[in-house]
């Protein structure tokens, strides 16, 4: 027995045979033909992309029938890289030049896939196994090795294997598969993606360990955790097999609590809403049950580029998010960016502080090129749908009178330039400590409170968030958190505006019933953690 | 030759699905159509030369070449730049 560690790709856990998958690698046995060939060469080559065209689309329409969309676009968009004008002009090309074509077609695949491979966005990084899977099969047609993919398991097993190529993983037959344990891949690889949208447990990106899995007759995994047992003994086995009900157990339960409103006992109605980083994660966030977003950020427009985001640009980004909650309330935070992120066209010293340094509001206020067009498309966007905003890293009523005046006068230019706008709340992010302290002045002037605890821990303990040795001081149940956390509720109470928290501590399970007991009447959190939470509240 | 700008809107780049139904519309046209992204030149029905052409916000050039290539590049400009599927 062994036990190994990955990542966990795909939540569940699960025991059973392994069964161990090689990938396939095409080996060029030859490197150039003779010149009376190249008709004949060129001819194979085609009639190979044929073969790998025909496989895909028999296998696509399989997937399709059976409703598996997700799984049939990856299948769908292979077939197309098989039909590719360009792949196919290169390739002949090198076989004109004597290059056997299967030598050419691994070339010319290696010189599209290298660049994704070696690029940080994960998503691409796993486009490039796209690109060598599609060339792969069709080398190995050329030469005549078939295109079989993987073989399917006999029996219900864990397949183990060094990488899965994506469209591999698309036909394996679902019962026959109980997990996936592999040596490469990332949470965003295909195989996990694939495994999600399964409902299958996976644990990926063992690294060399794999090693121990390959050789194992019985494997068992657990997805949440990212723990792999090589030839787990009878009592690991059995207590892996108790995890998976227990967690299937679990999750049927909390998916009942999915849509519902959630009350306390003493019928205090809670909203729970989700935390989002960009509109694209709207429709996953309404799946898990979120009443609103609690928690926009609006970096992730503002991040890697030549130049800032237009205001138009803006304004779609946020109308999208907007429509797609229709009346619930969306609150967007602006720009809370400092010198730990770099902004094109915004003049940034460098900082030995950047937590402590020049971010947030104090750089919007005294950036206009960079806040007024965020305003503008906020306002233009809320005409959409129930947007309110919220100013990050305030610490006291001038800061919030300043950016709300900036959003005033932003708002007499759309009006005067016939713009139409929408109704928009003025909130604030309580996140340091001199505006917990100052929340009494800020409610007399804020529509609203959102509690981001994540900053505020780390404001009031001065402790890094990054730094590990300092987990201990990573928890908003600090008494000194969880004081200023009272004057900020008791504040909201008595100007009756509402108070939210959107940092970590509203999703964990122990913190809920005190924030709750503060007054807190919105909790915002990671989608996934919504019907935990509402069923936590309904208990209360 | 026809030419135009276009603004990408889609949320995700070109790259994924978008790549996908891009490439789908170039292939409707006859017409040879290339992209051109800053220093990176493409082929719209390469899947191979499309597959992470380009982010959101990113400022393009459709071009086109043939018989319908006005209509080409009036039908990619505005799938580009529309954001939508």
């Amino acid at each position: 027995m062994r036990e190994l560690t990955g990542l966990g790709a795909s939540e569940g856990a699960a025991v059973g045979p392994a069964f161990v998958h090689e990938t396939r690698r095409s080996e060029v046995g030859r490197k150039i033909i003779p010149k009376t060939a190249v008709e004949a060469e060129i001819e194979r080559f085609q009639r190979a992309v044929g073969e790998v065209r025909d496989d895909l689309a028999e296998a696509e329409g399989r997937l399709r029938e059976a409703g598996d969309e997700e799984r049939a676009d990856i299948l769908d968009f292979h077939l197309q890289m098989a039909d590719d004008p360009e792949l196919a002009a290169e390739v002949e090309e090198r076989v004109r030049g004597l290059e056997s074509p299967e030598s050419a077609v691994l070339a010319v695949g290696d010189k599209y896939a290298e660049p994704l491979a070696n690029s940080e966005d994960e998503y691409m990084a796993a486009r490039a196994d796209d690109v060598r899977d599609v060339i792969q099969r069709i080398a190995a047609a050329i030469t005549g090795e078939g295109t079989a993919g993987l073989n399917a398991p006999q029996e219900p097993s864990v397949i183990v294997a060094r990488n899965l190529a994506p469209s591999e993983t698309a036909q394996l037959p679902r019962s026959m598969v109980l997990g996936f344990v592999t040596a490469e891949g990332s949470l965003t690889s295909h195989v996990s993606i694939m495994a999600r949208s399964m409902g299958i447990p996976a644990v990926v990106g063992l690294g060399p360990d794999i090693e121990a899995a390959l050789e194992a007759r019985t494997v068992a995994l657990d997805g949440d955790e990212g723990r792999v047992v090589a030839d787990p003994d009878p009592e690991t086995i059995a207590f892996f097999g108790n995890v998976r009900l227990q967690r299937e157990e679990e999750r049927a339960e909390l998916d009942e609590y999915r849509h519902v409103e959630a009350h306390t006992r003493d019928g205090r109605r809670i909203e729970v809403a989700a935390n989002l980083g960009s509109a694209s994660e709207a429709e996953e966030a309404l799946g898990w049950g979120a009443e609103g977003v609690g928690l926009f950020r609006t970096e992730f427009l503002f991040m890697e580029r030549a130049q800032l985001p237009s205001e138009e640009e803006q304004y779609e980004a946020y109308s999208a998010v907007a429509r797609a909650f229709g009346p619930r309330p969306v609150i967007l935070r602006t720009l809370d960016v400092g010198g730990d992120k770099c902004l094109p066209g915004v003049d940034q010293p460098p900082e030995e502080n950047p937590f402590l340094g020049w971010r947030g509001i104090r750089m919007s206020l005294e950036v206009p090129a960079l806040f007024g067009p965020q305003l503008r498309a906020i306002l233009r966007a809320a005409a959409h749908g129930n947007l309110k905003v919220m100013f990050p890293m305030v610490v006291d009523a001038g800061e919030f009178r300043a950016a709300k005046g900036m959003l005033d006068a932003r708002r007499e230019e759309l009006e005067a330039e016939g713009v139409p706008t929408g109704p928009v709340e003025v909130g604030v992010m309580i996140e340091t400590p001199a505006a917990a302290l100052g929340a009494a002045e800020l409610a007399r002037e804020a529509a609203f409170f959102s509690i981001g605890t994540n900053d505020l821990v780390q404001y009031t303990l001065a402790a890094d968030r990054g730094n590990e040795k300092l987990r201990r001081f990573q928890g908003a149940d600090h008494p000194a958190v969880m004081e200023l956390m009272r004057m900020t509720c008791e504040a909201g109470e008595e100007r009756g505006i509402p108070v939210g928290v959107c940092g970590e501590a509203a999703g964990e399970p122990a913190m809920i019933p005190r924030l709750l007991a503060l007054g807190v009447t919105e909790l915002s959190m990671g989608a996934p953690s919504i019907p935990r939470a509402k069923k936590i509240i309904s208990s209360l | 030759m026809v030419e135009r700008e276009a603004i990408v809107g889609f949320e995700e780049g070109i790259h994924g699905r978008p790549a996908s139904d891009l490439i789908k519309l170039a292939k409707q046209y006859n017409s040879q159509v290339r992209m051109i992204n800053g220093k990176k030149e493409g082929n719209a029905k390469s899947p191979l030369q499309m597959v992470a052409f380009a982010r959101k916000g990113d400022a393009i050039v459709v071009r086109a070449d043939g018989e319908d290539a006005e209509e080409a590049v009036e039908a990619l400009v505005r799938f580009v730049s529309a954001g939508e599927h």
